[in-house]
């Protein structure tokens, strides 16, 4: 795919970008992805679950992957920033926006780091005591991380001397 | 073609430009309730910002702008995050700013740079 130029501009409706329609009994999918390999490359989809539709946007950039799960709305709603942190390699979680009492996402944000090796900023507006649901996106997502080839190694511990 | 009911509800713009000799990857997302900006130079989002219109009896509006992960100590960030929610604000858009910033330097020139390509390339 010929990459974009510096100074160009990529809108989501122009013909330039890539789009395929995934379709099949149990799910319905819509897939935009804008490779760019020294900038942000940004994948959109959606996905019927459980008589609901997620919106999935994913925002790689080259140290650190935003994702959004939008549930039925396109709002932002809660978000976490995620990590392994030093010195012993185990995962911490930040609320960087709302996620006072509902804390829907937090966990989502946890494992995807764990599973994927990933630096996570996480936008998650899935209602809160959903948990099939927070389960559904998170597999959804994760698949997804692992298909685009975005997962990396989780970092290793220096030897202890 | 795809019918409109299965368009992707956030709409959003990506571009790269060359600000002061770096690379910036500058994305802007428009969600139902909120407007994000990222700005990349360092391959990451960098320091991340709140900033949104107070509601007022008062004619001339306010803004709350503040600092929710990252570099809290560099005031130029502030300013940037703060011109960009005015001018969401004087454009009739309510919604509020999420701006991130991971920038090599934080000099007004490439603050000022980064503020007039998003307000150039809009989708408020």
């Amino acid at each position: 795919m010929v990459l974009e130029k510096i100074n160009d501009l990529a809108i989501e409706d122009k013909e330039s970008i890539m789009s395929t329609e995934i379709g099949s009994s149990s799910s319905n999918q819509r897939l935009s992805i804008e490779p760019d390999e020294d900038g942000a490359e940004i994948t959109c989809f959606s996905e019927e679950v459980r008589d609901v539709t997620l919106h999935f946007q994913i925002i790689r950039l080259q140290k650190q992957i935003y994702a959004w799960i939008g549930c039925n709305s396109a709002k932002i709603g809660h978000i976490y920033a995620a990590a392994f942190t030093r010195p012993s390699n185990s995962v911490s979680i930040t609320s960087i926006l709302g996620g006072s009492s509902d804390n829907t996402g937090s966990s989502i944000a946890r494992r995807l780091v764990m599973k994927t090796g990933l630096n996570i900023v996480l936008a998650c507006n899935i209602p809160k005591n959903s948990p099939m649901l927070e389960a559904d996106a998170e597999l959804i997502l994760v698949k997804k991380l692992i298909s685009l080839g975005y997962t990396r190694a989780k970092p290793q511990l220096p030897p202890t001397p | 073609m795809e019918a409109p009911s299965t368009r992707f509800p956030v709409s959003h713009k990506k571009l790269s430009l060359n600000i002061k000799g770096n690379e910036t990857t500058l994305v802007i997302c428009g969600y139902d309730d909120h407007i994000l900006v990222m700005v990349s130079q360092i391959g990451s989002m960098g320091t991340i910002l709140h900033a949104r219109k107070e509601e007022g009896i008062s004619l001339l509006p306010t803004f709350n702008v503040s600092v929710i992960f990252g570099k809290r100590d560099e005031p130029m960030l502030v300013a940037c995050a703060r011109q960009l929610i005015e001018q969401i604000s004087s454009s009739g858009s309510t919604r509020p700013l999420v701006l991130s910033l991971g920038l090599k330097d934080h000099s007004a020139e490439t603050l000022r740079g980064i503020v007039a390509s998003v307000i150039e390339n809009r989708i408020w």
